[in-house]
C-alpha cells in the first residue's frame, strides 16, 4: 500500500474538527430545546377587563376573584387594588379591624378600618396597599380604571399600574 | 451439599471450589452486579444502616407504583383532581397504590437524608489512602441524587391539583421569578406562561414521570458503579489499614482479556484481595440474603404505613383563595420559613425573601455541601468509622446545620398559625374571619 501524503488535513485535525462540530451541534440543539420551552404565544385571559357598571359596586369594596382584584368605591371615587401578594403571589385577604385604627402615612395620620393580610407568609399591607409587615418587598399595585365609551362599564387595566391616590370619578 | 428446589431447578452445576464459586457470581446476569466477595464489615448494619440500599429499594417501589398510577391519572386541569379522587375512592385498590407511592416518597426523602448524614458522620466521602477511587466525586453525585429526590417529591405533590398543589406551584414559580435578570424567563420556561394553567401542569407531569426519574436512574447507576471503583465502602479502608497497607491499591488479581480474542490488552479487575481471606465472604449468599431482608423490610414498613396513614387530598385548587395557613409539605417547611423570614431592606433597597431564602441561602448551603470533602483535611485514618475524635469539629458544624434545618421545620410545622403568625403549639389559633 502506498502511503498517501497528507496535504491539507491531518487525521488529528480532522477529528478535532469533527469533535468541535459535534459539540456545536449538540450545544446548539440544547439551546433550541430550552428556548422552545419559553412560550412565544400565550393563551391567557386578557389584562384589560370590563367589570360592570359603576352602580353595581357597593360602597366599600368588592372582591373580584376571577380577576384577582379588589374594587373599592368611596366618596372620592373608585380604585382597584391587586390581591396578588408581592412576596410570592398568594391572594391577600381583607381583615377588618373591630375598631378603626389611626395609621401614619408619612406625616399624615389616617383612620383605617381594615388591612390586607397574606395567608402564606403573613405579609400585611395598609388599606392603600403599602406593605408594612412581613416579607412582602413592595406595595400592592393599583390598576388603571376607566369608563368604557360604548356601554359605560368600568374597565380595569391590569397591565397598567397607577399611583395609589388615583381615583376614577363616578356618580354615586 | 443439600440443595433446595430452586437451586435444583435453576442450576445445572455446583461450584467445586472457592474460585469456582467466585466465578459463578461474576457469570450470573443478576449476581454480576455485585463483587464476587465482600468484607463482612461492609455488610454490617451498624456501619451503613443500609440506608443507600433502602433509598434504592424505595425508588424501585416508587417507580412501579408510579407507573401503575399513570394509567389512572390524567394530567389536565379539568381531570387531574377528579382522577385523583377516583384513584382514592373508585378504583379497586387505588387508595393502596396511591398510599404506597405517597409513603415511599416521604420515606425516600428521609432515607436519602439520613444516608447523607451517615456518610458524613463516618467520613465516608474521603478519598481512600491509595491512588484508586474518588469518593469525593461520589459525594457530589450523592448531593445531586438528594436534589433529584426533592425535585421528584415537589413535582409529585403538584400533580393532584388540589389547594396544596396550586399554591405550591404559585410559590415555586415566583421563587424562580425572583432570580435577578433571568427570573421571569425561568418562570416562563417552568410553567409555560404567566399563570398556573394547563401548560404548568403538563410540564410538571413530564418532569415527574419521565425526565427526573430517568436522570435519577442513570445517576444512581453511576453512584453504585463508583462505589465499586472507589474500592468498596469506606470502612474497607480500615481493613486495609489494619493490614498495614498504606497504599490500598492492590495488585490486580484477575486479568480478563477482551472477549478472549485480543492479546495484550487486558482489563485489570482490581479487587483488594491482598486482604486476608478470612475478611472476605462470598457475596452470594451473604450479600444477596441481606439485600432481600432489607428490601422486604422496606416494603413491609412502606405497606404498613400506607395502610395506616391516610393522605386526604385538600380541597380542589381554588385560585381565588389560598388556604390559611398555607403550609408546604414538612420537608420543605424549612425553606418556607426561610422565604418568610428573610426579606430585608438595606440602604433603601428591598431584597425579596423569595430570592434570599429561596435561592441564595439554599445555594450557599449547596456549595458548602459540595465543597465538604475538599475542605476536610483530617487524615485518612478517619475514613469509614463513626464519629472519629479527630473530626469532632466537622461533625459539630454539620450537626448544627442539620439542627437548624430541623428546628425551622418544627417551627413551620407546629408554631405557625393563620397568616404565618407564631403561636406556641398549645396556644389556640384565633377564629378566622373569612372576609373579602
Ligand atoms: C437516591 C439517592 C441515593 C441512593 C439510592 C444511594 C445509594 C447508595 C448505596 C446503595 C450505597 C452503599 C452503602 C449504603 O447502602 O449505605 C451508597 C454509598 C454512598 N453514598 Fe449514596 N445514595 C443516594 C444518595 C446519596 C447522597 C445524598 C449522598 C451524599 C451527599 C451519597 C453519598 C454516598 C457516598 C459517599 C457513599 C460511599 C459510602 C461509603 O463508602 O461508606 N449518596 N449510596
Ligand atoms: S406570598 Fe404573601 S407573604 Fe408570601
Amino acid at each position: 500500500m502506498t502511503e498517501e501524503k497528507t496535504t491539507g488535513l491531518s487525521r488529528r485535525r480532522f477529528f478535532k474538527w469533527v469533535g468541535g462540530a459535534s459539540l456545536l451541534a449538540i450545544g446548539g440543539q440544547a439551546f433550541f430545546f430550552l428556548r422552545s420551552c419559553i412560550p412565544n404565544v400565550l393563551y391567557e385571559p386578557v389584562k384589560r377587563i370590563k367589570v360592570g357598571l359603576p352602580n353595581v359596586f357597593p360602597q366599600g369594596h368588592k372582591f373580584l376573584s376571577a380577576f384577582r382584584i379588589f374594587v373599592f368605591k368611596e366618596e372620592k371615587g373608585m380604585h382597584t387594588v391587586s390581591c396578588v401578594c408581592t412576596h410570592l403571589g398568594c391572594n391577600v385577604q381583607i381583615s377588618e379591624f373591630s375598631q378603626p385604627r389611626k395609621v401614619k402615612h408619612g406625616d399624615e395620620e389616617v383612620e383605617e378600618t381594615f388591612e390586607f393580610v397574606c395567608p402564606c407568609h403573613g405579609s400585611k399591607f395598609r388599606a392603600d396597599g403599602t406593605n408594612y409587615c412581613g416579607p412582602a418587598p413592595t406595595p400592592l399595585p393599583h390598576y388603571k380604571m376607566e369608563i368604557a365609551q360604548d356601554d359605560g362599564q368600568v374597565v380595569v387595566d391590569k397591565g397598567e399600574e397607577v399611583d395609589k391616590n388615583a381615583r376614577l370619578k363616578v356618580e354615586a | 451439599m443439600k440443595s433446595g428446589i430452586a437451586k435444583r431447578l435453576l442450576w445445572s452445576w455446583r461450584p467445586e471450589s472457592q474460585r469456582e464459586a467466585n466465578d459463578a457470581i461474576v457469570k450470573n446476569m443478576l449476581l454480576h452486579w455485585f463483587p464476587s466477595t465482600v468484607t463482612k464489615r461492609s455488610l454490617s448494619f451498624s456501619y451503613s444502616f443500609w440506608l443507600g440500599t433502602i433509598s434504592a429499594v424505595l425508588f424501585v417501589i416508587l417507580s412501579i407504583t408510579g407507573l401503575i398510577l399513570m394509567f389512572h391519572y390524567t394530567p389536565s386541569m379539568e381531570r387531574a383532581y377528579p382522577s385523583m379522587k377516583d384513584i382514592d375512592f373508585a378504583t379497586s385498590y387505588g387508595w393502596f397504590l396511591r398510599g404506597v407511592h405517597r409513603v415511599a416518597a416521604q420515606l425516600m426523602v428521609v432515607s436519602v437524608f439520613l444516608h447523607m448524614m451517615r456518610v458524613f458522620y463516618t467520613g465516608a466521602y474521603k478519598k481512600s489512602p491509595g491512588k484508586m477511587g474518588n469518593r469525593p466525586r461520589n459525594w457530589v453525585v450523592g448531593i445531586i441524587l438528594l436534589l433529584l429526590t426533592l425535585a421528584l417529591s415537589y413535582t409529585g405533590y403538584l400533580l393532584p391539583m388540589d389547594q396544596l398543589a396550586y399554591w405550591a406551584m404559585i410559590i415555586g414559580a415566583n421563587v424562580a421569578a425572583s432570580v435577578p435578570f433571568v427570573g421571569e424567563h425561568i418562570k416562563l420556561a417552568l410553567i409555560g406562561g404567566t399563570i398556573i394553567d394547563q401548560n404548568a401542569l403538563l410540564r410538571f407531569y413530564v418532569l415527574h414521570c419521565a425526565l427526573l426519574p430517568i436522570f435519577m436512574l442513570v445517576l444512581m447507576a453511576y453512584h453504585m458503579w463508583r462505589i465499586r471503583k472507589d474500592g468498596g465502602l469506606a470502612c474497607m479502608d480500615q481493613v486495609s489499614l489494619q493490614h498495614g497497607m498504606t497504599d490500598a491499591v492492590p495488585a490486580s488479581t484477575k486479568t480478563y482479556s477482551l472477549l478472549g480474542i485480543t492479546s495484550g490488552i487486558d482489563i485489570k479487575v482490581q479487587a483488594p484481595s491482598q486482604m486476608e481471606e478470612e475478611d472476605r465472604i462470598l457475596s452470594s449468599p451473604n450479600l444477596v440474603r441481606r439485600l432481600w431482608l432489607v428490601s422486604l423490610g422496606t416494603m413491609a414498613i412502606t405497606i404498613l404505613l400506607a395502610i395506616y396513614i391516610q393522605f386526604p387530598l385538600e380541597a380542589p385548587a381554588d385560585p381565588t383563595m389560598a388556604p390559611n395557613p398555607a403550609k408546604a409539605p414538612w420537608y420543605f417547611l424549612w425553606l418556607q420559613e426561610l422565604i418568610a423570614d428573610t426579606t430585608f431592606t438595606l440602604a433603601g433597597m428591598t431584597v425579596n425573601g423569595a430570592f434570599l431564602g429561596g435561592i441564595v441561602i439554599p445555594s450557599i448551603l449547596l456549595v458548602w455541601l459540595v465543597a465538604v470533602p475538599y475542605l476536610d483535611r483530617t487524615s485518612a485514618a478517619n475514613c469509614g468509622i463513626w464519629f472519629p475524635r479527630e473530626r469532632l469539629k466537622q461533625n459539630i458544624v454539620f450537626t448544627v446545620v442539620i439542627l437548624v434545618i430541623v428546628a425551622l421545620i418544627c417551627v413551620g410545622a407546629f408554631c405557625r398559625g393563620p397568616s404565618w403568625v407564631f403561636y406556641w403549639p398549645w396556644e389556640q389559633w384565633p377564629e378566622l374571619p373569612v372576609n373579602f
